[in-house]
């Protein structure tokens, strides 16, 4: 399976009445865009913003982060199961438009009152402290906002919500679909020398079985209790992950990042090179059961010995018990022969004197940190507020009062910044002993 | 302590540790009937006495007789 990625790096996103790509500069016809998201009957209302980094601007309600991509060779659709059919991707050619991303916001309550079911939105400040915070601030944005009619169940907001955001990032992306990208890169595995070490990824993923939306889809499906299994990287690439988007926290990663999975591309751009790269193990992790969380690091590290790997990095995503079955995974890999190397945030509290993580094995001897993500932050007043949401809440604890959105104010944690939780190292953070 | 996670117990020092059921349902199970549950409940109970019996030098855990994965 090859796959060759063509870039359009996006430096203006100016809204107009067509559609159009010259040379970094993307015109995008405002008018097509709103109606053809308004042809959901249960979209009331549509409108757009643009943002640039340093704007002194506050971005609500946002549900989802996509990067505009579309196919223009090969079988299938970028989405794939979302869009279009469940055919087979990431071979072929797809156009990718750089540095930018479509901001996806829709003020939503929801139905469900208590528990990780809740309906959640993110915030993303363009500048200052809360810019940061979040890489995500580095891009140019295209928001997309939406208001739904109101007593949508949560499948239904989701459904809703995520197929405006992925159509219009498609319909972005083909705005390229004749041109001539400046660059290309080209992802496919195998053909290694046979001293080169085999590394696998090994992507622990937390989805919630008993909710609406599990959190995690693959080709639109929720992923929920499931053994470990493997995936061919390339179908990262074209979309086939995507995430709940009426529930959109900093633990877990948007859209965008799994299109943009960081290690996975930083294991393919050392492929024949220092490594051969095997591809992806996904394991569904948040087992309830200490048995449950055996079995399936067991089960992962396993796989990884019959891939015939000598080597895994290691990541999660998500918060809490999940993290022991990753642990666990990371034993049962050592036990084997198969040596690792976690990359993970770390808690440590607001002050950072708490334990960073929640579970320890001394087999895990080899740990990527990137950060904290429980550190206080003080986020500065913003200009203009988009999206949604006047008021937020900036406290986490049930029935937190309101806050002007514009602030200044102080967020206890990370977790409501969209990107403010750096799960797979993507974030620019070093550390220096003094 | 009874709980489902107990190696994490055991790794934060607690001295008596019971193992339980499941996270989000530790002192019993609701996919049984009430009176299957009910001997699963005093089962775990019981276990958790005499654990607070028992002269422990070190993190101890204490099993109650229930299947595995329940």
């Amino acid at each position: 399976m090859r796959l060759e990625m063509a870039e359009f790096p996006v430096a203006t996103i100016s809204p107009g009445d067509r559609f159009h790509y010259r040379s970094g500069e993307l015109t995008i016809d405002r008018g097509a865009i709103e109606q053809a998201v308004l042809e959901e009957k249960r979209i009331e209302a549509a409108w757009l913003d643009v943002v640039a980094p340093g704007d002194k601007v506050r971005i609500t309600g946002i549900r989802d982060v996509v990067e505009p991509r579309v196919k223009v060779r090969g079988g299938g659709q970028v989405f794939p199961g979302v869009l279009g059919p469940v055919e087979p991707v990431g071979e072929g050619r797809t156009h990718r438009l750089s540095g930018m991303a479509v901001f996806v916001t829709a003020e939503y309550e929801g139905t469900v009152r208590a528990g990780l079911g809740v309906q959640r939105s993110a915030i993303l400040d363009m500048w200052g402290a809360g810019a940061d915070a979040s890489p995500f601030s580095g891009l140019r944005g295209l928001v997309l906002n939406l208001r739904l009619t109101p007593g949508l169940s949560e499948l239904t907001a989701h459904a809703i919500i995520q197929r405006a955001a992925f159509e219009t990032a498609k319909k972005l992306a083909e705005t390229t679909a004749s041109l001539t990208a400046e660059r290309i890169e080209v992802f496919e595995l195998g053909n290694a020398a046979a001293d080169l070490p085999k590394v696998l990824l090994i992507q622990g993923c937390l989805t919630d079985s008993p909710n609406p939306h599990s959190g995690v889809s693959y080709f639109g499906l929720p992923i929920r209790d499931s053994l470990a299994t493997v995936i061919h990287p390339n179908e990262f690439l074209d979309g086939v992950f995507s995430m709940y988007a009426t529930r959109c926290i900093a633990y877990f990663p948007v859209t965008w990042d799994w299109q943009n999975h960081p290690l996975l591309l930083g294991l393919y751009r050392e492929h024949r090179k220092r490594i051969n790269f095997l591809g992806v193990i996904l394991e569904r992790i948040r087992y309830d059961t200490f048995h449950g969380k055996e079995v399936i690091a067991h089960n992962t590290a396993q796989l990884a010995t019959q891939l015939g790997a000598d080597a895994a990095l290691v990541s999660w995503l998500g918060s809490g018990n999940a993290f022991v079955d990753v642990m666990l995974t990371i034993r049962a890999c050592e036990q084997r022969g198969i040596k690792t190397t976690l990359v993970t945030y770390e808690y440590g509290g607001k002050d950072g004197v708490d334990s960073p993580l929640l579970f320890y094995d001394n087999e895990a001897s080899a740990i990527t940190s990137t950060g904290s993500r429980d550190r206080w932050i003080e986020l500065q007043e913003a200009e203009k507020i988009i999206g949604p949401y006047q008021e937020i809440k900036v406290l986490s604890y049930p029935g937190a009062p309101l806050t002007s959105a514009r602030g200044p104010f102080t967020l206890d944690a990370r977790d409501m910044i969209v990107g403010g939780v750096d799960y797979w190292g993507r974030g620019s953070w070093s550390c220096a002993a003094y | 302590m009874i709980s489902a996670m107990y190696p994490v117990a055991e790794q934060v020092g607690a001295s008596r540790i019971v193992k339980a059921v499941a996270i989000p349902h530790p002192c019993g199970d609701p996919s049984l009937s009430a009176e299957l549950d009910g001997q699963l409940r005093r089962e775990i109970i019981n276990t958790a006495l005499k654990a607070l019996e028992a002269n422990v030098e070190s993190s101890t855990v204490f099993a109650p007789k229930i299947a595995a994965g329940a």
